[in-house]
């Protein structure tokens, strides 16, 4: 290329040209994981400034707050000769009440990024310039959609992790106490899938279809609160088997289900557990409302004009 | 092999509404100046070239691959800047481009290359870290063109390059876009209404109009046939009209402008010798270019 230069007192200026580029195109796939990584980076607020932050980062360290909890005070407890076990029964603390201690939370960490994440390409017509480039538009809403279900299993699962390791480590024989735990991991694994799979779907599709940040967090966490008060309502006025129905659209009740099922216990809330429901009806629902509200989001992308 | 080809184009939007109406049409590198009016279909037509569009009939294609079924395949070599605003505030330059040259399917060492080498290119420097939502709209522009350009296109498809830019800033875009045609190698289409743009910068220009070809011809053929000198007198212009058309040029009258078509270099001695015989006090002698809108309406078919 040319080398056109300005001199001067300080120095020459040197006007290199344009250089073209021959290294790799890596194509689709890397496009896809760069963007699925930059969504789950977005989610906890990394490579944006400090405010970004604030909210996934106190979410999550809210979520892990039980835990450490947990883990400390068995620590402390099996100090006491005898007083481990006693403690260790009374703790609310436990895999199977996990979920019902942080889905709040979860709730309002997807309420709180998942819009940002899907509605600014929107808002600030950035989508023109992802689906002018190597990403098709399913690539993009899977790539996006991965990255919040990630980031919700993230905040799911660490602090059961660290309970786990906590409670191995506590143990007075950490061999023995792995062989107790290990047993829970599947079934934590299990519930942390439905809950970020469900949670992320509908946020997905609800913040994708609605641009304007606020009202996509005010749906979601309205999405959340209202039908299990419906639920409870229908069923004291209309009879149960009208709320049997009802409860299959209410998704924090649906993860109530699941979990109850899960850990072979009985739901959090009342009504959902006077509700008696086979458990498996709630996971087949949870795994209908992930896949039909991706599918929904994936069908917003393809028909989204740019 | 033609850079774009095109066979019967037509996108007919669901409403009636016909974008592109027939359109055939060879094309090869270079810049091409794509004209119309608002509402032409020239972001139409640059929409399906990505592959952002489906078209309804016909056939498009880019390099020599179909706009439908290898439009990823087209899209890794093609950059599109499109005319509306799409830069997110809160993003620095930087983060922005090199995030779109990841899109792009570039590795992420070469992407922060190439993002630092056109942000140079397209004159951002200190201000590339500071966040868009402060940049003037120059900047702003700029910032466009370099995510169209970051992953070294082999065409660049500009839609209004220039909307909203000072006079200054248009002569900056219009030189960028420019020299990244000619220096680089870069095929480059831009889409504009202003005909005084497209004709500075481009090589070869195609006009349309609602959805039609009007007609697709290199830039000095146009001005070639534009080549009208227009001759101003301070009294006298009628006369020298008639002497005109008596010595058998066909001059017209535009006002108080007498027009003389310029078909060789003999109108000049003709005029010049005119206007002494006839003692008439010159006060301008210029080739005048017809716009070019004129020019279109000329060469409509009736």
């Amino acid at each position: 290329m040319s080398q056109v230069g300005v001199s001067g007192p300080g120095g020459n200026i040197y006007d290199l040209g344009y250089q073209s580029y021959d290294g790799p195109r890596l194509g689709r796939r890397a496009a896809l994981m760069a963007l699925f990584w930059s969504a789950l980076r977005a989610c906890y607020g990394l490579g944006r400034g400090g405010r970004a932050k604030i909210v996934p980062i106190t979410l999550g360290i809210l979520a892990i707050l039980p835990a450490v909890l947990a883990v400390g005070i068995s620590a402390l407890a099996a100090q006491a000769p005898g007083g481990g076990q006693v403690l260790e029964d009374a703790s609310p603390v436990r895999f199977s009440t996990y979920h019902g201690l942080i889905v709040i939370l979860v709730m309002l960490f997807a309420a709180a990024q998942g819009p940002e994440l899907f509605g600014r390409d929107q808002r600030y017509g950035v989508l023109p310039l992802y689906f002018s480039r190597v990403l098709t538009r399913i690539d993009y809403a899977l790539a996006k959609t991965g990255g919040l279900w990630v980031a919700l299993l993230l905040l799911i699962l660490v602090p059961q992790v660290l309970l786990l390791g906590g409670r191995i480590f506590v143990a007075p024989d950490p061999v023995t106490g792995l062989q107790k735990e290990l047993g829970s991991v599947p079934q934590f694994v299990a519930q942390a899938l439905l809950t970020a799979g469900l949670l992320g779907a509908l946020t997905a599709l609800i913040a994708s279809n609605t641009p304007r940040r606020a009202y996509a967090t005010a749906i979601v966490i309205a999405l959340f609160i209202i039908p299990p008060i419906i639920v409870a309502l229908v069923g004291n006025l209309v009879g149960q088997d009208a709320a049997r129905i009802l409860v299959l659209f209410s998704p924090g009740d649906i993860l109530d289900g699941t979990n109850a099922w899960i850990y072979g216990a009985i739901p959090d809330s009342e009504v959902v557990a006077a509700l008696d429901l086979p458990g498996l009806v709630y996971v087949a629902a949870a795994v209908i409302g992930i896949v039909g509200a991706t599918a929904l989001t994936i069908r917003r992308y393809l028909t989204i004009r740019t | 092999m033609p850079l774009i080809s095109l066979q019967g184009l037509t996108k007919r939007y669901p409403g009636g509404v016909v974008a592109l109406d027939g359109l055939t049409l060879d094309l090869e590198p270079g810049i091409i100046g794509l004209v119309g009016a608002n509402g032409a279909g020239k972001s139409t037509l640059l929409k399906i070239l990505l592959g952002l569009l489906p078209p309804t009939s016909g056939t498009a294609k880019v390099m020599d691959r179909d706009v439908v079924s290898q439009g990823l395949d087209i899209r890794q070599f093609v950059g599109y800047m499109p005319e509306h605003d799409c830069l997110p505030p809160d993003l620095s330059a930087t983060d922005f481009v090199g995030h779109m040259a990841r899109m792009s399917g570039l590795p992420g060492g070469a992407a922060r290359e190439r993002t630092a080498e056109v942000l140079r290119h397209v004159g951002l420097y200190e201000e590339r870290y500071r966040a868009i939502g402060g940049y003037s709209t120059g900047m702003k522009q700029r910032v466009k063109l370099a995510q169209a350009l970051v992953h070294d296109p082999r065409l660049l498809l500009l839609d209004e390059p220039t909307n909203g830019l000072d006079p200054a800033g248009r002569d900056e875009m219009l030189a960028l876009v420019k020299r990244t045609g000619t220096e680089f190698g870069i095929a480059v289409i831009v889409a504009s209404h202003l005909l005084g743009e497209i004709e500075r910068v481009s090589q070869f220009l195609v006009a349309i109009d609602a959805g039609r070809l009007l007609r697709a011809a290199p830039i000095a053929e146009f001005t070639e046939r534009t080549g009208i000198l227009a001759v101003e007198v301070e009294e006298g212009h009628e006369r020298l009209h008639d002497a005109l058309v008596r010595r058998g040029l066909a001059a017209t009258l535009d006002g108080r402008i007498v027009l003389v078509p310029l078909d060789d270099e003999r109108p000049y001695d003709l005029v010049r010798d005119e206007i002494v015989g006839l003692d008439l006090a010159l006060v301008r002698l210029e080739q005048r270019r017809k716009g070019l809108e004129d020019l279109f309406r000329d060469e409509v078919p009736a």
